[in-house]
């Protein structure tokens, strides 16, 4: 059953990421000023402009453009850059690894505070670790994680000297580093996403730890650990799991900032500028690749929806 | 040398400009070879200097690429001058007006990678280089050499330019970093334009080692570089960083050895905040301050109603409080700029001899109100005034004074605030209803100022004028050799502006150039040759 759903869910994900290309085409085209008045900037006449249009092949219809495109995205071919003219899939393929190990570990960082803090708050609730937990979270969420970022490498280096290590360290070259060099901008990526989870994870495990099987548990005498972790915890996951789904779109939102901040080369930056220049293959290649990828997560969550919940059927 | 804040306001405008500004040479020192200078740079869209106007790719290219001729570069330079020296060219001669003879200095090899191998170069390159310049696609900065007709080699050094008129500034143009880069036909041949990283290939100090993305650049001694012992730097570190948080604190902790914005300059925000921490952590920086050539400007629809009445120009460059722009935007240091911008020194007129139009750079609103009224606009008259701000909080405070001051004489300006491509599009290039306001592109030489803006039917003429006594003196500048009846010209042509006021010109901020004290036998400038810069400095570390 399982299966089925997921293959329909396939099905129905095609015309979103139809109507998705169609928007990531139209709309960066709408924007005043196209690539060719970016490129040639502030030293452009009429008839330079015409001709680089006509090298690029900008001069045609939209609508034969689009329909062009998408036939070579078909064929698993996003195109070329219109101003590095290095294959977009290549590009990021080179940059799509590092946002993806800065969303996951986001991700984790999140996850890691937000279940035990979580957990901790509903089971102390109304007790001082569950106002300053909760404080912590209110904070969490209402620090912008560009300000963050920026006191955490400018305070240090006006303290003491020390900043981040700059430059891109590779995983190939210097494993520990590599890591190292992505632990800080995670958690800064993390810490709202976790404040987030958190105050749904304890605000699920409270009301899952008044129903009456966990009354019951309690009236059988088993111990506190067995009854949150075990019994109440599972039950009161499943929102926070849905949850964790829509936050990937906002996390990988946040790493342009974080990306930008960090020197970290990943798609998220590329994106950011590719805007800016109007490089209408690459934003249409690299919200593809987004879309694609949270349409993925979304259905994968789904499919955890059932493993948490063995009552659950598709 | 450091000069403090009152120091400078002491100096005042364009006399920041003056000699009490050049650098002092150090005492002799023996340079040394060696060592890696770090520096912040920004990551190219792509390594075509023929198809972007990018100071991304030129900066880079500064470092591995020749030109015919540069600007001379050290400490004995006055930042703002562009004295002139061979690159490639051994020696130039003008037989006629209109003839440049260039002979190349010998024994000059590509880098070794293929597929040049290190070859020699030859005329036959730099006639191709300027071809292409001149006949590549989408080459934004063909605009410098339009007055070439013909490029030819006489023999393997030889080269001659033949012009279709006079142009005095072409040796200038050959000059500018961001005009023709020497690159050699094997590598277009092989990959089809100059984009791809690899395609770096130049006769210059430096070779391109690697190329990360995003990440950076290194730069590696050219052993077989024409200079004998040149450069003296073994490695250059560019890293992009494009956060000015992050730049900031790399820059505290010692880890870029010039300052981190361009020119090699720290913003002046930023230095005023930072200036004591930096005394205890980097006690050893040399600083030198100089205007800066970036300017911005409120052009406007001269040839329609109510802009076309000289009255109503007056009036609106009366209206500006330049000193308050100073003070709220550039931390109370600034250069007030007449048509050419202070920061040019050999050629912008100093205020004290540009005449009866100097006092319209006054602020004396009760005038600007007089000189409506007398124009028909006692209440004055509402306007749009288009505008981007280019991701600068400082513009856009500026702008917000200016509408201010507008306001006060009762000029009524609702800003029509564009995103940037849209605003390049249409206000940068006159397509606008009433105003527009933003700034200019910072050139090393005053023609790109003048004839750009001035003359008729010119691209960059935003405010749509049509002044045959402009245009007469544009044209002629453009045609007088001598370099101080050229000058005069030119200050004629500023004294003229002055008093018609087509654009109201707003006062520049003044650049903090800074760098490591180990980096010996180095002079900040303007523009993008960081790589002719560095040429000769030497690290003593």
């Amino acid at each position: 059953m399982l299966r089925r759903y997921l293959a329909k869910r396939l099905l129905i994900a095609i015309p979103s990421l139809l109507i998705a290309s169609l928007i990531v085409f139209t709309l960066p085209r709408l924007i005043p000023g196209d690539v060719v008045v970016l490129m040639l900037a502030e030293k452009a006449y009429a008839k330079d402009l015409d001709e680089l249009r006509e090298k690029l092949g900008l001069n045609r219809p939209l609508p034969v453009q689009y329909v062009e495109w998408l036939s070579k995205v078909a064929r698993g071919d996003l195109g070329e850059s219109l101003w590095t003219k290095r294959p977009v899939l290549e590009e990021i393929g080179q940059r799509l690894p590092v946002t993806f190990e800065l969303a996951v570990l986001g991700l984790t960082v999140a996850l890691l505070i937000a279940i035990p803090v979580g957990v901790i708050s509903a089971a102390r609730q109304d007790t001082i670790q569950d106002y300053v937990a909760r404080s912590a979270a209110i904070l969490g969420l209402s620090v912008p994680a560009f300000w963050l970022a920026t006191l955490l490498i400018v305070l240090p280096a006006i303290w003491w000297g020390w900043r981040p290590v700059t430059g891109f360290v590779e995983f190939s070259k210097d494993p520990v580093g590599h890591v190292t060099q992505l632990l800080l901008p995670a958690a800064i990526l993390g810490i709202a996403a976790g404040a987030a989870l958190m105050r749904l994870t304890r605000g699920m495990l409270l009301e899952v730890l008044r129903q009456d099987y966990v009354r019951t548990a309690w009236a059988k005498g088993l111990g506190e650990r067995v009854i949150l972790m075990k019994h109440a915890l599972r039950n009161a996951v499943i929102p926070v799991v849905t949850l964790l789904g829509t936050q990937l779109p906002q996390i990988i939102g946040g790493t342009v900032i974080i990306e930008t901040v960090f020197g970290l080369p990943g798609m998220s930056r590329f994106l950011f500028d590719a805007i800016n220049q109007r490089d209408y293959p690459v934003i249409q290649g690299v919200n593809l690749v987004v879309v694609s990828v949270i349409v993925l997560v979304n259905l994968g969550v789904d499919a955890l929806y059932a493993v948490l919940d063995p009552r659950i059927r598709y | 040398m450091n000069l403090s804040r009152r120091d400078l306001l002491r100096l005042g405008g364009a006399a920041l400009a003056g000699a009490s500004l050049v650098p002092s040479v150090a005492p002799a020192q023996t340079p040394k070879r060696g060592g890696t200078l770090a520096i912040r740079t920004w990551d190219p869209p792509h390594f075509d200097p023929f198809q972007t106007i990018s100071y991304k790719t030129h900066i880079a290219l500064s470092f591995t690429h020749s030109r015919l001729l540069k600007h001379k570069a050290g400490p004995g330079v006055v930042p703002g001058t562009f004295p002139i020296e061979g690159d490639l060219a051994e020696s130039w001669t003008q037989p006629s007006e209109t003839t440049y003879v260039f002979k190349l200095r010998k024994g000059v090899r590509w880098h070794n990678k293929p597929p040049v191998n290190g070859r020699e170069l030859t005329a036959d390159d730099v006639v191709f280089s300027v071809n292409h310049f001149l006949t590549a696609k989408g080459n934004a900065n063909a605009y410098m050499l339009r007055a070439v007709e013909k490029v030819e080699a006489f023999d393997r050094s030889t080269v001659k330019f033949t012009l279709k008129e006079p142009f005095v500034w072409f040796l200038d143009m050959l000059s500018n970093p961001h005009a023709v880069a020497i690159v050699a036909k094997e590598v277009l041949d092989k990959f089809g334009d100059f984009k791809k990283h690899e395609t770096v290939i130049g006769t210059g100090p430096w070779m391109l080692d690697s190329y990360r993305p995003n990440v950076g650049l290194t730069f590696v001694r050219n052993p077989s570089y024409f200079l004998p012992g040149l450069p003296y730097i073994d490695r250059i570190e560019a890293t992009v960083d494009e956060d000015n948080a992050s730049r900031m604190a790399a820059f505290l902790s010692g880890k870029y050895d010039l300052g981190w914005e361009f020119p090699g300059t720290v913003n002046r925000v930023d230095w005023v905040q930072i200036k004591d921490t930096l005394k205890q952590k980097r006690s050893k920086l040399q600083t030198l301050e100089f205007p800066a050539p970036v300017m911005s400007h409120i052009s406007m629809r001269t040839d329609q109603k109510p802009f076309n009445d000289v009255r109503v120009r007056h009036a609106m460059s009366l209206a500006i409080d330049r000193k308050a722009i100073i003070d709220a935007v550039f931390e109370g240091v600034g250069a007030m700029n007449p048509p050419v911008p202070a920061a040019l020194r050999e050629w912008s007129v100093p205020f004290d001899k540009l005449g009866d139009g100097a006092k319209y750079y006054k602020h004396d609103p009760a005038e600007a109100k007089r000189l409506l009224a007398a124009a028909g606009y006692p209440n004055g008259f509402p306007g749009t005034m288009c505008f981007t701000p280019y991701g600068s909080t400082i513009l856009v405070d500026a702008m917000q004074l200016v509408q201010k001051d507008l306001k006060a004489v009762g000029i009524d300006v609702k800003i029509d605030q564009k995103e940037y491509g849209a605003y390049i599009a249409t206000c940068f290039y006159g397509k606008f209803e009433s105003m527009t306001f933003g700034p200019q592109t910072g050139f090393l030489e005053p023609d790109n100022f003048l004839f750009g803006q001035y003359y008729p039917e010119e691209l960059k003429n935003q405010s749509h004028i049509n002044d045959p006594v402009v245009a007469d003196m544009l044209v002629r500048q453009r045609r007088t050799s001598d370099v101080a009846k050229r000058r005069e010209i030119i200050y004629d042509i500023q004294r003229h502006l002055a008093k018609q006021q087509y654009y109201v010109q707003m006062p520049s901020g003044i650049y903090i150039a800074v760098w490591e004290g180990a980096l010996k036998n180095y002079g900040p400038n303007m523009g993008y040759d960081y790589g002719g810069r560095l040429m000769a400095a030497w690290l003593d570390r």
